[in-house]
């Protein structure tokens, strides 16, 4: 099964996930269906728009349609509700009878395929949620690209799980997850996988379900488990076989993340493997709110040798930018301000203020309030322009100042003195090594050249830039 | 898993973080000596194979060998000072590692007027050269003769004050001569993150100051990733939509194309496939040195699927693009600059046939997105009769079909672009961003991400209020009474995008020592950076109204549709 996030096809189908955009925040996810099975969407609280037609491009426009409420039997208490109709007439696929929704004289909605960031904002919260700026830095910083195994603990509402699954992902496997996960990763050529591990029983089993509904249970393995007590391996679901994740990122979304480090090690715990990848250095992230927990998390971190460690804040804000109509010409229209745009407007007023006052004592007043009365009804009928006013930008009212702390480390590879023997065997003497890079035009001219000519050893002879570079290292005595 | 990073690979790009803290960038290339400043030089061959990540360090010369040794530091010596003090549970300003003195620690040694004792504090330090007992002539003697460590530690020994120095300043006084003489260096791979970090320190403005965390927020609402599908689904009137196929115009050198190619898969070299590719290059070179002026017909080449992955010819000069989790690139100048991608592997000039880049990259310039039949690329070479081209030299035929490539792979990615479908549109530029989206949002295919960078928030306030609502309302009733909107007043159409936004973001580092934690004192100031998302949708045709009793000026169009679904959700929970 394919998913509509990471491969959302040219059109909408049915059982896709969508994300009906209402405003900027507030969008809707919904499974596209002819029946409303309000019993299998709980989770999705707005509720489930049905009737939907399918077959409109991704990103379209929908008119709303008018909606015979009352005749709909179970569902009459949702009056609000409307069926939303896309631009072609397609017939159903399945035949079923569905009566031809007709197109309303307002209301519409736009449909556009589900990603992490807005399924970030609609999601039915379960925990504290990583949002879009925390995630976006993280999986940067923990170098989550196509192919990184991931080590996510705990899932909590599954934001993180999504932007996760989509930057580790490489490719369907072509075995169903249940398989031993092992052979999983020699036969097929993916191997970008998201281990989220999640104690709370409940918020596991949500999580899985997202992930099946979404599609992408191939690429994310949801495990219920107490990581503190009992680690990140992974347990056969027959044999109890515990295998490791070979994992090379890592994020902890604990409220204790020191009491998992011990389980993230290069040893062998207890004669079972490391849950880390073998053959490569492995990044961590920690998100923790409270500064007290950095500490510890930092006290431990460096004790298990993790190394560059660094603790940072990300700050985010978002711009407003509006027009802002100050001045007296915008009197008695809504959203202004009224204050005078410079002096001159400002000694007008004043003078207009100064000559009314003149006349009323010379008792002209009558003639004065007609005219004012005129001109402040042809002002409410003129709308604001909208390029009129001054462009600005300010920092949006509501404003995150603090979500969490996040601590990054590196673990590098385990080096022994095995490694180094060999490594130091294979590069002690001088080396011959094929430029990996490209060779010039001239270059390969001039190599073609000397092979017709039958030149020997001129082929892939590397210039010898120092003959002190050969040194023989190797033969001085070991330590 | 064999990855990029798992060791030390010989010619490639990779840093050096010396203990200054600064980014060295290197090409390491086997049987060289690498010169790394004052710490000394060692031979190439012994960074080769080994691990990143790790801190090595210049071993003193042993007699007889003409060049230093490495040594890794294990990861517990380099924490070591910090475990050790992190070890005593008192956070508070003691010296735990000072002996005391009859049973009374030494740390409560300052006694104030009325007898009671107080923590040591700098009342009493004394800033003066002259309390290190070392001349300067001595302390050069001394780096000849002895490692790195027994400097640091003779330097201490014969320091007048250090016992007055408070832990603190005792730690920071250790940890400047540690960093002074201590030859030590760590390896980093070279990835986005430190190219970031490096340009950043050396020439920003070539990266258009584009921070790390900014980079990360454009890849996630770009949503930018890796697209596994070889082909492109058809759609019903035969065009092609989406399949990871993602615009771009990048002014940073080429940091933004690394950074979608990075998520993309795109970025590295598949370990496995070059060197598959080197041996078969070896075996090639022997049994057929003529392979070189072996050339498809131009039959082969008209034949060829226009958009296969892999067309089958021996060159790789000018391959046809791939069709899927591609990044085409509209550059302003006759070529790309992508500098950047060197480091990682691809040089445009010379490209790299190994390199994925080399098909997914698909670069095109304004001109031959906007006007193809004035570039002479794009315009097709003369035809030349076989019979005329048995006439030609060996040099002049090999021109001629590299004439051929050339122009059928541009004009592979010129028609393939102008016909749209992208799945994003991701922009850092300095030219007017403005000025690009009237013609590179229609080719964006519906809820398809549009993201925007620019390093001050000027250019992209014009682009939101072009967007604004009160435009949309404008341009919409000038449509609905038949009228073509003005193309000054609306140089883009402000139906086509969905809830552009505007934000930012900034990484601020801490530091966190044991009763020493804070923010970091300085950092880079600068351009903030700005980033603009949003959706590219599809609108309906005519005038659209919003539905719901919001009368009155001001409504927002979305509001009706709240309204419903708040209710909705109501009754959902009850």
């Amino acid at each position: 099964m394919v998913s509509t996030f990471l491969s959302p096809g040219t059109v909408t189908k049915e059982h896709d996930l969508a994300s009906l955009h209402l405003r900027r925040d507030q969008s809707l996810p919904v499974i596209l269906s002819t029946r409303a099975d309000d019993a299998e969407h709980e989770g999705y609280a707005e509720g489930v728009v049905t009737n939907t037609r399918f077959g409109a491009p991704w990103g379209s426009q929908i008119r709303a349609s008018k909606v015979d409420t009352g005749s709909r039997g179970r569902n009459s208490q949702k009056p609000k509700k409307r069926k939303a109709e896309t631009l072609e007439n397609q017939e159903n696929e399945d035949g079923t009878f569905t009566k031809d929704a007709v197109v309303a004289s307002s209301g519409f909605v736009h449909v556009v395929p589900p990603t992490p960031e807005n399924w970030t904002t609609s999601l039915p919260h379960r925990t504290q949620v990583v949002y879009t700026p925390d995630y976006s830095y993280i999986l940067h910083r923990i170098r989550a690209r196509p192919g990184s195994r991931l080590i996510e603990a705990g899932s909590g509402s599954g934001s993180f799980t999504h932007a996760a699954a989509r930057a580790v992902f490489d490719g369907y496997p072509q075995e169903a997850p249940t398989e031993n996960d092992e052979s999983l990763r020699q036969d097929s050529e993916s191997t970008g996988k998201v281990f989220s591990f999640e104690y709370h029983a409940e918020r596991h089993r949500k999580v899985q379900d997202e992930m099946a509904e979404h599609g992408l249970e191939t690429i994310v393995r949801a495990t219920h488990r107490d990581v503190y007590q009992a680690g990140f391996l992974l347990e056969d679901e027959i044999s109890h076989e515990k295998t490791s994740p070979q994992a090379n990122a890592i994020f902890l979304d604990l409220p204790a993340p020191w009491e998992a480090l011990p389980h993230l090690t290069r040893g062998t715990l207890e004669g079972r493997p490391s849950a880390l990848d073998p053959q490569s250095a492995v990044h961590i992230c920690t998100f923790s709110p409270c500064i007290e927990q950095v500490q510890r998390t930092v006290t431990a971190l460096r004790s298990y040798d993790w190394l560059d460690i660094e603790m940072v804040e990300v700050q985010h804000q978002r711009i407003d930018i509006r027009r802002d109509y100050s001045g007296l010409q915008y009197e008695g229209l809504r959203g202004v301000n009224l204050f005078a745009a410079d002096v001159d407007q400002a000694v007008s007023k004043l003078r207009e203020v100064e000559r009314r006052a003149k006349d009323f004592h010379a008792g002209k007043l009558d003639r004065d309030k007609t005219a004012k009365g005129a001109n402040q009804s042809a002002d409410t009928n003129s709308k604001l322009p909208f390029d009129g006013g001054k462009l600005i930008h300010r920092t949006e009212p509501e404003l995150k100042t603090h979500t969490s702390y996040l601590v990054f480390a590196v673990l590098p590879r385990e080096w022994t003195e095995e490694d180094e023997a060999a490594e130091q065997a294979k590069w002690s003497k001088h080396v011959k090594i094929a430029s990996s890079g490209p060779k010039s035009q001239r270059q390969l001219k001039k190599e073609a050249k000397q092979r017709v000519k039958g030149v020997n050893g001129v082929k892939d002879e590397p210039k010898v830039t120092s003959e002190e570079a050969a040194v023989a290292i190797n033969d001085a005595p070991a330590e | 898993m064999s990855s990029i990073h798992s060791h030390i690979r010989p010619n490639t790009f990779l840093f050096l973080r010396l203990p200054s803290d600064i980014l060295k960038l290197l090409e390491i290339l086997p049987n060289t000596i690498i010169e790394v400043g004052k710490l000394g030089s060692f031979p190439s061959n012994l960074l080769l194979g080994r691990p990143y990540y790790h801190t090595y360090e210049i071993r003193a010369k042993r007699d007889g060998e003409a060049y230093s040794r490495l040594r890794i530091v294990p990861p517990g010596e380099l924490n070591a000072d910090i475990v050790a003090e992190d070890a005593t549970p008192s956070e508070s300003r003691g010296e735990p590692a000072t002996p005391s003195v009859n049973g009374q620690s030494q740390a409560y040694d300052v006694v104030s007027e009325d007898g009671t004792v107080v923590v040591k504090n700098n009342r009493l330090t004394i800033d003066d050269a002259s309390r290190q007992a070392l001349s300067q002539q001595e302390i050069e003697e001394l780096k000849k003769s002895s490692g790195g460590n027994e400097v640091i530690e003779k330097i201490l020994a014969n320091h007048a004050g250090l016992d007055e120095k408070t832990s603190f300043s005792k730690a920071k006084y250790t940890l400047r001569k540690t960093k002074k003489y201590l030859k030590r260096f760590t390896v980093l791979p070279m990835d986005l993150g430190n190219v970031i970090e490096y340009v950043m320190a050396k020439e920003a403005p070539r990266i258009m100051e584009l921070r790390e965390e900014t980079s990360g927020l454009m890849m996630a609402w770009g949503n930018v990733h890796a697209v596994v599908e070889d082909e492109v689904p058809p759609t019903n009137d035969g065009r092609r939509v989406g399949a990871g196929r993602w615009l771009v115009h990048d002014e940073t050198g080429g940091l933004l194309v690394a950074a979608m190619a990075e998520r993309m898969g795109i970025l590295y070299v598949d370990v496995e496939e070059e060197e598959a590719q080197q041996a078969s290059e070896e075996v090639k070179a022997t049994e057929a040195p003529e392979a070189g002026l072996l050339q498809p017909t131009d039959g082969a080449l008209e034949n060829a699927p226009p958009y296969g992955t892999s067309a089958p010819t021996s060159h790789n000069d000018f391959p046809l693009p791939a069709s899927t989790n591609t990044i085409t690139l509209l550059h302003p100048a006759v070529q790309p600059n992508l500098s950047l991608m060197k480091y990682f592997g691809y040089d445009t000039n010379q490209p790299n046939p190994v390199h994925p880049m080399h098909t997914h990259l698909k670069p095109l310039s304004w001109l031959q997105l906007l006007h193809p039949d004035l570039d002479a690329t794009y315009r097709e070479p003369e035809k030349v009769s076989d019979a005329e081209l048995r006439t030609y030299k060996s040099g002049k035929r090999s021109t001629h079909y590299k004439k051929l490539r050339r122009w059928s792979r541009c004009k592979a990615i010129v028609d393939e672009t102008r016909e749209g479908g992208f799945d994003g549109l991701v922009i850092a530029a300095n030219m007017d961003p403005a000025t690009i989206l009237p013609h590179t949002i229609p080719l964006i295919r519906g809820g398809g991400t549009v993201v925007v960078y620019s390093s001050t928030p000027e250019p992209l306030i014009r682009i939101l209020d072009l967007y604004s609502k009160d435009r949309r309302t404008a341009y919409i009733s000038h449509l609905s009474r038949g009228e073509i909107p003005d193309s000054e007043d609306f140089p883009v159409d402000p139906r086509l995008l969905l809830a552009p936004t505007v934000q930012s973001t900034r990484a601020r580092a801490w530091q966190v020592l044991p009763g020493r934690t804070h923010p970091v004192m300085t950092s880079r100031g600068g351009a903030e950076g700005y980033v603009l998302s949003a959706r590219r949708v599809m609108p309906v045709e005519g005038g659209v109204e919003a539905r719901g009793n919001y009368g009155g000026r001001g409504k927002r169009k979305a509001d009706a549709l709240v309204g419903g679904v708040s209710d909705a959700g109501a009754d959902a929970a009850a």
